[in-house]
């Protein structure tokens, strides 16, 4: 392989669209956006640009020089990472974020692959999906000077009127990259100076708006559509992201489909979840198709380039016997469940000993003024009487009430229960939790016993001030925030990115409430 | 060799000449889903050697009575049946450690590290020099997973051993404590140990021939000459 | 019917096998350097997973839950696998040469494959039933199969690439993974 002649081969093909000339096109369309942005933002937020930009460059000319490569940096192409790069962040940043994001950007996208020319990712994109998975609270925050609130997208969510004519212009929050008219003016800029070409931002736009009109909740409505296009980077996404030549697909078909599938995955992300970032999410996944889409969009003759691997399947196989073969490995499976069995039964009374040990622990946790944990007849009738069921033939999803201790304090008298409910709609499966309330229907705490959910996301269902926010509760059920800000006492915060664990542990609760409610409010 | 030889030398085998994460490349998935703190790598490390030693002496005791065409089944078997043991004494008698450990304790059944020295070793190799190389390589492994779990721990979350350990100017990389800041570090460190010349199997783990998982990987043709014409 | 294409969604992108839960590495990064091979391997994944899917939850359902013999299912469930790839292959040889020539060689590689047996574990915690256990377990080996392919579609585009020394061979796959891995956590918000 390291006899192989660089001579061509198609991928080198591409290189010949970035020389510096495009590079310069690309800079120039973006100026009025960056102007822009360092006008409406503040001086900070062009030292962010800077920083992103220097950043970029600096990784770039550090790793050429380690690796005794030619300098690259006049290929300008570092300059507009970096300037791509702080277009899409936020503009009061902690500069650790470019900085770092930078680095990423070019070392591991670019650089590793190759260079220039040869990375299969938008670096400025893959850079900022690495500071959104590793810096989340900050590049969410788009506050600055002493503005403060929510972005357009998120009002309009909340179903708040909002300005388009400032969204247009940029006199909005969001990333660097606001204005809208500006980019749009550098948009004209490349498709006039022939740097990018229409397919890619039209079939993108074109889904995005088709898939928003029919699944976005408020039918083909111009002005919830003309918001839609101004927010979450959709435009800058399309124009300047997705129309990167090293990374989009060669042929006017692969670019079709490339666009379409990022402005439909877009719009997905957009509208399932509300997801305002969807944009680069949709343009590194799509980025993933490409080499395949530039493989099979040309048709090959069938035949070339397969190398004709024939398998002779009587070649290295030995004679099966089937009957010896297959008897040695029944009786090593019949010794081995033998043993099995031998050792089940030997942990079985410790394991269940430490199970019901295990299970009181949680109850004394939750129901603190108890004593003695006891059932009662009658309430462990009824839950047999569910039959293994999911409780309440499922208006709280795959929720079960497994039993009720009731608890009693020192002189007998009962002073709360112990609910002991699952909810198999966790992300990783089963999350089994004591849910302690007192005799008046007041949620006391919720301790979990079985949960095995993400570690740093759904596992934070565990922390103590989480789970507080059940405490001292007395409601009819509890509602979840998957975006948080509760204030009502039925309200609970979803752990960020984690909606799905909190969502199955808010319906075990509100089984267990029900139970209460039906079964031991007498 | 006399016995202390080969004990010794397995050993060091399995810490270093071929230690199964940095060199040998096997055991990737457990390598990278663990490693997110101290506490589960360690934990890791050690139940999966309590498994390898023990399964890697059986398998030497019956490999003259394994039928070759029914070899990786029965070696599956023997190996779950371990895991399955392993996880009911813990279940028993280290509650708390099951508890944060729990989840992976199944997921050591298809470690190929386990499956993969019982093919590479065990199989063709005396009870005792297996016991050692099972030692070896568990201990190599843990250490392994001690390494990239403290790197992991420390930058992406800022503690060590839940402990926090970073001044609080520091902020966090969370990538790293995540699943695409796995494949992130390991690529780093196979990155850094090719740039140090140190040879790694890393590459012809990923130039795997069409039909062969790799060279020592369990399921290998065990005829193969590998790609450079060395037994696999 | 919605609940099961979330299921499908999530067992293939929002939970990807390889990208997020860590199984079948191996052969992810040992067989991805060729599209053919990958999609071969796939498809193989595929039928097998789907199978043992089923005949994994109809054993535990009927025979080791009523029993009590909950502690037998890793051992029963890879005898499951194990069975059903010979079973496979068999078929294959006798019925379809072309076909087995395609697939053949890369049932031996399932066995060990950890995503299989992974899977059918999965479906048990996950308290699915027959319907969903199937679909997961499709839906599992669809993921499976994109991620090998896009990266086999991807290596092969960088094969000719002027990589950096160190960081040719597995540390450029594993950076691939990396990005890979950044890309599909955008999937995570649908769920």
């Amino acid at each position: 392989m390291s006899n192989m002649l660089n001579v061509s081969s198609s991928p080198h093909l591409r290189s010949s669209h970035t020389t510096g000339r495009e590079m310069y096109n690309v800079i120039l369309s973006l100026l009025p956006a960056t102007i822009f942005a360092v006008f409406h933002f503040g001086l900070y937020t062009l030292l962010v640009i800077l920083c992103s930009i220097a950043s970029c460059m600096a990784t770039e000319f550090v790793f050429n020089m380690i690796t005794h490569r030619k300098n690259s940096l006049t290929d300008c192409s570092a300059v507009v990472t970096g300037i791509l790069l702080a277009l899409v962040i936020p503009p009061s940043i902690p500069l650790y974020a470019p900085i770092l994001g930078g680095v990423f950007a070019i070392l591991v996208t670019k650089c590793f692959f190759g260079g220039l020319g040869q990375n299969f990712m938008n670096p400025a994109l893959a850079g900022r999906a690495f500071l959104l998975i590793s810096f989340g609270k900050v590049m969410t925050d788009y506050s600055y000077d002493t503005v403060s609130g929510a972005t357009p997208l998120a009002q309009l969510a909340n179903g708040e009127t909002i300005d388009i004519l400032d969204m247009f212009l940029g006199h909005a929050m969001g990333h660097i990259g606001v204005s809208i008219c500006a980019l749009l003016i550098g948009a004209v800029f490349l498709l006039a100076s022939g740097t990018i070409t229409w397919e890619i931002p039209v079939s993108c736009i074109a889904v995005f708006l088709v898939m928003m009109g029919l699944f976005g909740g408020q039918g083909f409505d111009p002005m919830f559509l003309a918001a839609h296009f101004c927010g979450g980077g959709l435009v800058l996404g399309a124009f300047f992201m997705a129309t990167d030549p090293v990374t989009s697909p060669m042929t006017r078909t692969g670019q079709l489909i490339y666009g379409a599938l990022i402005g439909g995955l877009a719009a997905l992300f957009r509208f399932y979840s509300g997801m305002a970032d969807g944009m680069s999410y949709a343009i590194i996944i799509s980025n993933l198709i490409v080499p395949l889409l530039d493989k099979y969009i040309i048709p090959v003759p069938w035949g070339v380039g397969a190398k004709g691997q024939v398998y002779n399947p009587d070649e290295k196989k030995k004679g099966f016997t089937v009957p010896k073969s297959a008897l040695i490995l029944m009786v090593i499976t019949a010794i081995a469940g033998a043993a099995l069995a031998g050792v089940y039964a030997m942990t079985k009374t410790t394991i269940d000993a430490n199970q019901e040990a295990k299970k009181l622990q949680a109850y004394a946790e939750v129901v603190p003024g108890g004593e003695t944990f006891e059932y009662d007849e009658n309430i462990s009738a009824a839950i047999e009487g569910f039959g293994g069921a999911v409780y309440g033939d499922g208006a709280f999803g795959k929720a079960y009430i497994n039993e009720v201790a009731v608890a009693k304090d020192a002189s007998g008298n009962v002073v709360g229960y112990g609910i002991s409910a699952t909810s198999m709609d966790g992300y990783d499966g089963e999350i089994s939790m004591a849910v302690g309330m007192d005799t008046d229907g007041k949620i006391l705490g919720v301790s979990f016993t079985v949960l095995n959910e993400t570690a740093g996301m759904g596992m934070l269902v565990n922390e103590e001030s989480w789970r507080n926010q059940f405490q001292d509760k007395q409601v009819d059920s509890f509602v979840l925030l998957k975006q948080g800000g509760s204030t009502a006492d039925n309200e609970i915060d979803s752990v960020s990115g984690a909606s799905t664990t909190s969502g199955a542990v808010v319906n075990a609760v509100n089984a267990a409430i029900d139970f209460y409610k039906n079964y031991l409010a007498q | 060799m006399n016995k202390n030889n080969v004990a010794i030398e397995r050993i060091i085998n399995g810490i270093a000449t071929e230690n199964p994460i940095f060199i040998m490349m096997l055991g990737m998935c457990p390598t990278l889903a663990v490693t997110t703190s101290v506490t589960n790598g360690i934990g890791m490390g050690l139940s999966t050697t309590a498994v390898l030693v023990v399964s890697n002496l059986v398998i030497s005791l019956v490999r003259k009575i394994i039928p070759d065409d029914v070899r990786l089944p029965a070696y599956i078997v023997i190996v779950a049946s371990f895991v399955t043991v392993t996880q009911l004494i813990m279940q028993a008698y280290f509650v708390a450690l099951n508890d944060s450990l729990g989840v992976y304790i199944p997921l050591i059944v298809v470690n190929c590290i386990i499956l993969g020295r019982a093919e590479a070793y065990a199989s063709k190799n005396p009870p005792l020099a297996s016991t050692f190389d099972g030692i070896g390589m568990g201990i190599g492994f843990t250490w392994g997973l001690f390494l990239l779990s403290a790197f992991r721990e420390l930058f992406g979350a800022g503690t060590f051993a839940g402990i926090q350990v970073m001044p609080s100017i520091y902020k966090p990389i969370d990538i790293l404590v995540k699943a695409p800041g796995a494949f992130l570090v390991l690529g780093f460190i196979v990155m850094a140990m090719n740039a140090l010349s140190i040879k790694t199997r890393a590459n012809e783990i990923t130039e795997g021939c069409d039909n062969c998982p790799g060279c020592g990987m369990p399921g290998a043709d065990p005829d193969c000459e590998g790609k450079e014409g060395k037994k696999a | 019917m919605n609940s099961l294409i979330m299921i499908i969604v999530s067992a293939a992108f929002i939970n990807n096998v390889i990208l997020s839960q860590f199984l079948g590495i191996c052969s992810f990064l040992g067989v991805s350097n060729k599209i053919k091979t990958s999609a071969s391997l796939g498809g193989a994944v595929i039928f097998v997973m789907t199978i043992a899917s089923a005949v994994a939850y109809i054993l535990y359902t009927f025979i080791l839950a009523p029993l009590g013999l909950d502690y037998l299912q890793t051992i029963v469930f890879i005898l499951v696998i194990a069975a059903l790839v010979q079973i496979v292959e068999m078929f294959l040889k006798k019925t379809s040469p072309a076909l087995y020539t395609a697939l053949g060689i890369y049932l031996p590689l399932i066995t060990t494959n950890c995503a299989v047996l992974g899977v059918a574990l999965n479906n048990v915690t996950d308290g699915y039933d027959f319907i969903e256990s199937v679909v997961s377990g499709f839906g599992t080996a669809v993921g499976y199969t994109i991620a090998i392919v896009l990266l086999a579609g991807i290596r092969e585009q960088i094969a000719d690439n002027d990589i950096p020394e160190p960081v040719k061979g597995a540390p450029l796959v594993l950076f691939c993974a990396t990005l890979m891995g950044m890309a599909f956590f955008g999937f995570s918000s649908l769920g």
